[in-house]
């Protein structure tokens, strides 16, 4: 500890530089990690706010919902705590006057269901051809009032409320119900049970009997999962991460490796003198971890101010969990790192320094 | 008559096997009391670090003992060894005795840290001060003379209080009146403290001041 931390200070240039490289690296990791969050909080905020645990479809459907066909009756199969129907719409939203236009992911549901988000603003659906959109369409020009389209059709809705935040599949959400749905896609039944929907959401739901018709379950992590691109992205952010830890481990481990053999000599004499290759390796260990913690911190402190600044169109989010997670990542690389010169500090031989 | 700090009875060592091995001692023997200041004198290559490094533990003889206050060393650990080496034995290099990055006072607070006991202020002063390093006590060692680093190493010798002072050629790196200077400052702690100080030198000039001298020649002791 004494031995490391006095080394550090008196070659403050060479562990500032070392530092640096950590920050750096702690830096990107948590950027990327900040955009992974976003980006999959983009595709699920909304399935998230739904608290449901089951999703429902059609075993055709290859676990998509907009490739999933099922009948509003197709309900009977399924029981549980909460059963609610689900379609959706991608497409784009605009005004009737065309002057405002952006690409939403528009769901339905029946009025009363457990996942048709609460109202902050006007009111929730009472009536029929009746829109409520996420708040952060307001942005984009949209408000309670208008008479707006969605996707192809010409088949005028009207906004009647607003609710927090939503997005799905990276667009933020429009909600309907059913009816309402299939009238905007033209749907030939836009009443009753043979009504065409996607699927059902329910919370704790499972099927009546073995006979399930159409039907495929799918664990609302497992729907996640499959959401178009979602994995994809996940994954390819996630490994990017993954072998950041892995440099930082080979950055500190080979920084280490040369300086233990450059100081070999004055580690001989600290042998000589009765400190041995605990107290030495200790000492390595100290100035691991505080580089270490320096560059995490200023990482942090770095990757916080930026996502202040960041503009709003970039999904980024913190999660302090899992940048603590990661912290102890790299934490855990940098003590790993230190660790890989032990056995060049256990075999120095004292006897070489009286020469 | 007090018993011997350290003893080294019959000791051999060869490196190397059959006729390339090379034998660095023949049937050494050594002894040095409390308060002795004994010179190692020898030509180049005569065994006299070999013998050093054998009496401070840092190699193991291929016969014969070494007796610290009448222990034997070669029937304890390696741990032992270190901490043997620690409390019992200063060493004084030929030169880079020194921590680059520590201070003078710091190399003392070193020692204190790797005890876990809290710095000796009072006895970290006296030692400076006797030795006339109270000026540079906060200087690193790039800063100091050949001679002030020789004395600073002379300082964390003593500093630990050990039994024994291993010195090997702690003048080699000075010219001949910083020699006289820092020889007459070790017989002096000898005398004055009762420590038992070997130094090894090849320098005749340099054992005026002794109690005892050993003579070494092709690997062959033999005391004066
Ligand atoms: N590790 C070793 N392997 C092989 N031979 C060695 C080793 N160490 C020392 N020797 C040999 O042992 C002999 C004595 O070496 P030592 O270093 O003790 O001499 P020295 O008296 O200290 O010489 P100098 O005054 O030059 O420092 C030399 O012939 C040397 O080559
Ligand atoms: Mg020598």
């Amino acid at each position: 500890m004494y031995l490391g931390l006095k080394e550090m200070r008196h070659e403050k240039l060479r562990y500032t530089l070392l530092s640096g490289v950590l920050l750096l690296i702690a830096l990107v990791v948590f950027m990327l990690a900040g955009l992974a969050n976003g980006l999959s909080n983009g595709n699920r905020q909304a399935i998230d706010q739904w608290q449901a645990t089951d999703v429902y479809l059609n075993k055709a459907a290859n676990k998509t919902l907009s490739a999933s066909q099922l009948k509003l009756a197709d309900k009977k199969y399924i029981s549980g705590t909460k059963v609610a129907p689900l379609a959706s719409l991608s497409g784009t939203l605009r005004t009737t006057a065309n002057h405002k236009k952006t690409t939403v992911s528009a769901l339905a549901t029946s009025r009363q269901s457990f996942i048709m988000p609460k109202v902050t603003h006007g009111h929730a659906i009472n009536g029929k051809d009746q829109v409520i959109i996420s708040a952060a369409l307001k942005a984009d020009g949209f408000k309670i009032g208008q008479k707006v389209r969605i996707g192809t059709t010409n088949h005028a809705v009207k906004i009647v409320g607003t609710y927090a935040d939503s997005t799905y599949e990276i667009s933020p959400t429009v909600y309907t119900d059913i009816a309402t749905m299939n009238r905007l896609k033209a749907a030939p039944v836009t009443s009753g049970n043979q009504q065409t929907i996607g699927g059902f959401v329910t919370k704790n739901g499972h099927f009546k009997t073995s006979k399930h018709g159409d039907l495929q379950h799918l664990s609302i992590a497992t729907f996640i999962e499959k959401l178009p691109g979602y994995s994809a992205e996940q994954m390819t952010l996630n490994t990017m991460i993954y072998f950041l830890f892995v440099i930082a481990l080979a950055i500190i481990g080979i920084f280490m490796f040369v300086l233990t053999l450059q100081k070999q000599p004055l580690f001989g004499v600290l042998k000589v003198q009765g400190i041995g290759t605990k107290h030495i390796l200790a000492a390595l260990l100290t100035q691991s971890i505080a580089m270490a913690v320096i560059g995490i911190v200023l990482g942090l402190g770095i990757t916080v101010g930026l996502a202040q600044i960041m503009p709003a169109g970039l999904p980024f989010v913190v999660n302090w969990g899992q940048f603590g997670l990661y912290s102890l990542a790299l934490l855990a690389a940098a003590v790993i790192g230190a660790l890989l010169s032990w056995r060049t500090v256990a075999n120095i031989d004292p006897a070489v320094a009286i020469g | 008559m007090s018993t011997p700090v350290l003893a080294l009875q019959h000791i051999t060592k060869q490196f190397g096997h059959g006729h390339t091995a090379v034998t660095a001692l023949t049937d050494a023997n050594f002894e040095v009391l409390p308060g002795q200041f004994v010179a190692i004198i020898g030509p180049s290559g005569s065994g006299k670090s070999t013998f050093l490094t054998i009496a401070a533990g840092l190699q193991t003889p291929t016969s014969g003992q070494v007796l610290l206050n009448g222990t034997e060393l070669a029937a304890q650990s390696e741990k032992a060894r270190l901490a043997y080496r620690f409390n019992e034995i200063g060493f004084i290099l030929q030169s880079s005795n020194l921590i680059p990055f520590l201070t003078v006072t710091e190399q003392l607070k070193l020692v204190d840290k790797m005890a876990k006991r809290r710095f000796q202020a009072e006895r970290a002063q006296q030692l400076l001060s006797e030795l006339a390093l109270s000026e540079v006590a906060t200087a690193y060692p790039n800063e100091l003379s050949g001679g002030e680093r020789q004395r600073v190493a002379i300082v964390r010798a003593l500093y630990n209080d050990p039994s024994v002072i291993l010195a090997d050629e702690p003048t080699a790196s000075l010219d001949t009146p910083r020699s006289i200077d820092v020889v007459d400052r070790l017989a002096n702690e000898a005398h004055q403290h009762q420590k038992a100080i070997v130094m090894v030198t090849h320098d005749q000039r340099l054992i005026g001041n002794c109690d005892v001298v050993y003579r070494i020649e092709d690997g062959v002791m033999t005391r004066q």
